[in-house]
């Protein structure tokens, strides 16, 4: 079982890195491909390569011309199975943090909540592995107020980090009685203006969270991007006027998410490849879009 | 004192502009006897009020408010004649008893206001002008004035009880009194007041004018340097000097002198602030002698350069004192500011600056808490962390609506099941009973196994046996066309038909791998050996011999059966 894990986790990281100089080929085919159906002069930087692609163009039908993801494997069982996500937080977590937590539990359908204690991280991995689980989400906090989340997915997948911030819980909200409880049906989410390539990585993994819903479910998550910020919300909605109308009610917590790193290993691969760091001190910090427009 | 006379003055002397038997008759009006006895009423009431004793008009008396009426009804006829526009726009004071005290002031003061600005301006004159001198406007007054004093001395008198009146009024206006007695208080004469005294009314505690001029004073010799008005012509003379250096005009020499003459003029005795006039620039002809300050006389001269020359030392020479009695030009101020200014600032360059301009400081090396009275400034490379205002929940709502409606949703989508092994064949029970008895069935099973009937087909299906079959056929053909060696087909014995097709139309222009092994073997087609000959060919010997034959089979055939049931 040890050595099956490390052979895995030695094969995804060795395609992924190949993914690198694949996609790279990937463009300049297509680049050449372009130039050569517009009728234009092949770009100078791709003149000595061109020779050589162009056989492997022609032979190209549509499905190699697409490049292959390593989504493919990271998430390839989870259209099959459903996510299976373990909740726990950072260690001596304060009543707010927990409270949160169980929150969050009934957020996402298919989780356990799981008490800390003392347990060591790589502890919790390897039970998470042989229960079979798919994703581990832990929380962290600051003088009771939650200011982190780490998503990772487990059999060797990447690891997501992010900070939380303007988190506001059901618990503060006064009057919980007139919200009623809360549906637990499989949500349809909404994931907005994730549009470039470490976007659309977040938007993979934040989407493998939930399993494949219903058509009529009427339970909506959001990931709305907004200028590298996520904005997590949660609505019930019903339609009281035929079609047309549509009566939202926000029910859940809400908060915005701030990735900080994408790591290629679990979270306790502390050397793991990191695909992508937040530099918020280099000069041009502020006009950085990551995630997306 | 002197301004109440000439108010008097000018009082007597509006009196005697109309002149008429009676002294007192001020007003031109037809009902001449009545306003005598209007006139010595009025009188009446004044002394009346003069008289009274100050605590009587603490608390009001009507018969004192009515004395007031009447005296200053009497007063404002008096006065009426005196305003700038005849006929006045109030021939007399109403004073019923009907009319409050704000409407009697009022009309007081439809007579009053426009002599205020006059009364000002004659005053201002008067002040001006020296005591000797007569005032220019009260000539055909004064002529009247004469004429009055041939009358009598009743006319003195009167203006003595007049004045007296008068500044009975202003006391009774100091004292405390009701309201009536306030608008009985001319106005004309609390202005003559107010101008005789020069400006003391604005005086308080705090504001002193003769103070503020002081102040002024200095200010100013702190600018300029002592005196004023002095400077104030040096500094004009210096301009001119400064400005025309190079041009050695003969008028602007010539306009330096006058204008030296004249401040020689000015020190010698001009109360007023230096009036530079037309007459001292332009007109020629000023020969005075030039007084210079330390006394000694100089003479003029007219020649240019001389007297450019002698402007110059002279205004050098003035340079020079006036350093000494501080006097400096504009030019030489300002440098002295800029040299001090230099020296401050050379003087902060060697000291070592605060804290804040030099580069990186610990705490050590500032003062203790200054960091938080500094307003620091820092350049912010992240974007601040997003607000959530109803504005952004509102457009995220929207969006999320937009969505909804579009059913266009972002889930994870279910694969497409592609089967991973056929579906299983379920064989149908066949619940009729089977035809075949079981010992046909084992002889089936021998003969199978034996080789020597055909296998029989597995498929239940008939048209999957018809797909087959079509199948296996045009696989056939594609191998045939597609391979360079071709395996032809195995054989499928089933129960077909042989046509016996001529060999003729079998053979088309196809290619030679259609084997015709389908078609029926020669020996299928004709059974026999040797020589075939028909029927009408034969001899009658091969005719008895076939005969024969043919017998003798029949009846090996026949032999183990029993005859047939003959016909009976």
């Amino acid at each position: 079982m040890l050595r099956r894990n490390i052979r895995q986790r030695r094969e995804y990281l060795y395609t992924k890195s190949l993914e690198g100089p694949q996609r790279a080929l990937f463009e300049k085919k297509r680049r050449i491909r372009a130039a050569l159906e517009e009728g234009k002069p092949i770009p100078t930087e791709l003149r000595n390569e061109e020779h050589d692609l162009r056989r492997q163009i022609d032979l190209e039908d549509q499905e190699r011309q697409v490049p292959k993801s390593i989504v493919d494997n990271e998430y390839a069982t989870a259209n099959i199975r459903e996510p299976k996500i373990l909740l726990t937080t950072s260690r001596n977590p304060s009543a707010p943090l927990t409270q949160f937590v169980k929150e969050l539990k009934v957020v996402f359908p298919n989780s356990q909540r799981m008490n800390r204690g003392g347990q060591v991280i790589s502890e919790i991995v390897e039970s998470c592995r042989s229960h079979d689980i798919t994703d581990l989400i832990l929380v962290h906090e600051h003088r009771g107020q939650p200011d982190g989340l780490i998503v990772s997915h487990l059999p060797h997948g990447p690891t997501a980090y992010f900070g939380l911030l303007n988190v506001v819980t059901r618990h503060d909200i006064k009057d919980r009685k007139a919200m009623g409880k809360m549906s637990e049906a499989y949500p349809h989410l909404i994931l907005d203006n994730f549009s470039t390539q470490i976007g659309e990585r977040t938007a993979t993994i934040l989407k493998h969270l939930f399993p494949v819903p219903k058509p009529d479910s009427k339970r909506i998550i959001t990931f709305a991007n907004r200028d590298d910020y996520i904005s997590f919300r949660h609505h019930v909605y019903e339609k009281p006027g035929g079609p047309k109308s549509i009566d939202l009610k926000e029910v859940g917590p809400r908060f915005e998410l701030r990735l900080y790193q994408i790591k290629l290993g679990t979270v306790e691969q502390n050397e793991a490849q990191s695909e992508f760091v937040l530099r918020p001190y280099i000069n041009t910090a502020k006009k950085q879009k990551t995630l997306g427009a | 004192m002197g301004m109440t006379s000439a108010l008097a003055a000018a009082v007597s002397t509006g009196r005697q502009v109309f002149p008429s038997p009676c002294h007192s008759v001020m007003v031109m009006d037809l009902d001449e006897p009545l306003d005598t006895a209007a006139a010595e009423k009025g009188e009446a009431a004044l002394r009346r009020l003069s008289e009274a004793d100050p605590a009587l008009f603490l608390s009001p008396s009507a018969d004192l408010a009515a004395a007031a009426r009447a005296a200053s009804q009497h007063i404002y006829s008096s006065l009426a004649p005196l305003s700038l526009a005849q006929p006045p726009p109030l021939p007399t004071l109403l004073t019923d008893p009907a009319f409050d005290a704000e409407q009697i002031w009022s009309q007081i003061e439809l007579l009053a206001r426009p002599l205020l600005p006059h009364l000002r301006r004659q005053l201002r004159r008067l002040e001006q002008q020296p005591p000797s001198q007569q005032p220019p406007v009260a000539t055909p007054a004064v002529a009247e004035g004469e004429l009055l004093e041939e009358d009598g001395e009743s006319s003195e008198s009167e203006e003595l009880k007049n004045e007296e009146e008068l500044e009975g009024t202003e006391d009774e206006k100091e004292s405390e009194g009701t309201q009536d007695e306030e608008e009985m208080g001319d106005e004309e004469e609390e202005e003559a007041e107010l101008d005789g005294r020069g400006g003391n009314g604005v005086e308080d505690k705090f504001l002193k004018i003769d103070e503020l001029t002081e102040f002024l004073e200095k200010g100013e010799e702190e600018e300029y340097g002592g005196g004023a008005k002095r400077r104030e012509k040096k500094a004009a003379k210096n301009w001119m000097v400064e400005s025309d250096g190079e041009d050695d005009d003969e008028d602007e020499d010539e306009d330096q002198l006058d204008l030296e003459d004249f401040e020689d003029d000015d020190e010698e005795g001009e109360a007023g602030g230096g009036d530079i006039r037309y007459k001292d620039f332009f007109e020629k002809g000023h020969h005075k002698q030039v007084k210079k300050r330390d006394g000694s006389i100089k003479k003029v001269q007219f020649k240019d350069d001389q007297a450019h020359e002698s402007e110059l030392d002279d205004s050098e020479n003035d340079d020079g004192n006036d350093e000494q009695e501080q006097g400096l030009s504009t030019h030489e101020k300002e440098r002295l500011k800029m040299r001090a200014k230099i020296e401050q600032m050379e003087k902060a360059s060697l000291e070592p600056s605060t804290w804040t301009m030099q580069g990186e400081v610990t705490a050590s090396k500032r003062p203790k808490n200054s960091a938080l009275e500094v307003d620091l400034d820092f350049e912010h490379n992240v974007r601040p962390a997003p607000v959530i205002t109803e504005e952004v929940t509102a457009s995220l709502e929207e969006m999320i609506k937009k969505r909804i409606a579009e059913s266009h949703f972002d889930d994870v989508e279910k694969p497409t099941m592609l089967p991973s092994k056929a579906p299983k064949e379920h064989k149908e029970l066949d619940e009729t009973k089977s035809k075949r008895g079981l010992a046909e069935l084992y002889e089936d099973d021998y003969a199978q196994k034996a080789g020597i009937a055909p296998a029989p087909l597995s498929i239940s299906d008939e048209l999957k046996k018809e797909a087959n079959t079509l199948f296996k056929r045009i696989c056939l053909k594609l191998d045939a066309l597609s391979h360079f060696h071709f395996a032809p087909k195995p054989v499928i014995e089933d129960m077909s038909v042989q046509a016996n097709v001529p060999a003729l139309a079998m053979e088309e222009i196809a290619p030679v791998a259609v084997s015709d092994a389908a078609m029926l073997a020669p020996e299928e087609i004709f059974e026999g050996k040797g020589d075939v000959k028909e029927e009408g060919e034969l001899t009658q010997a091969e005719r008895k011999r076939r005969r024969a034959n043919k017998k003798r089979r029949y009846a090996a055939s026949h032999k183990e059966r029993p005859a047939k049931l003959q016909k009976d």
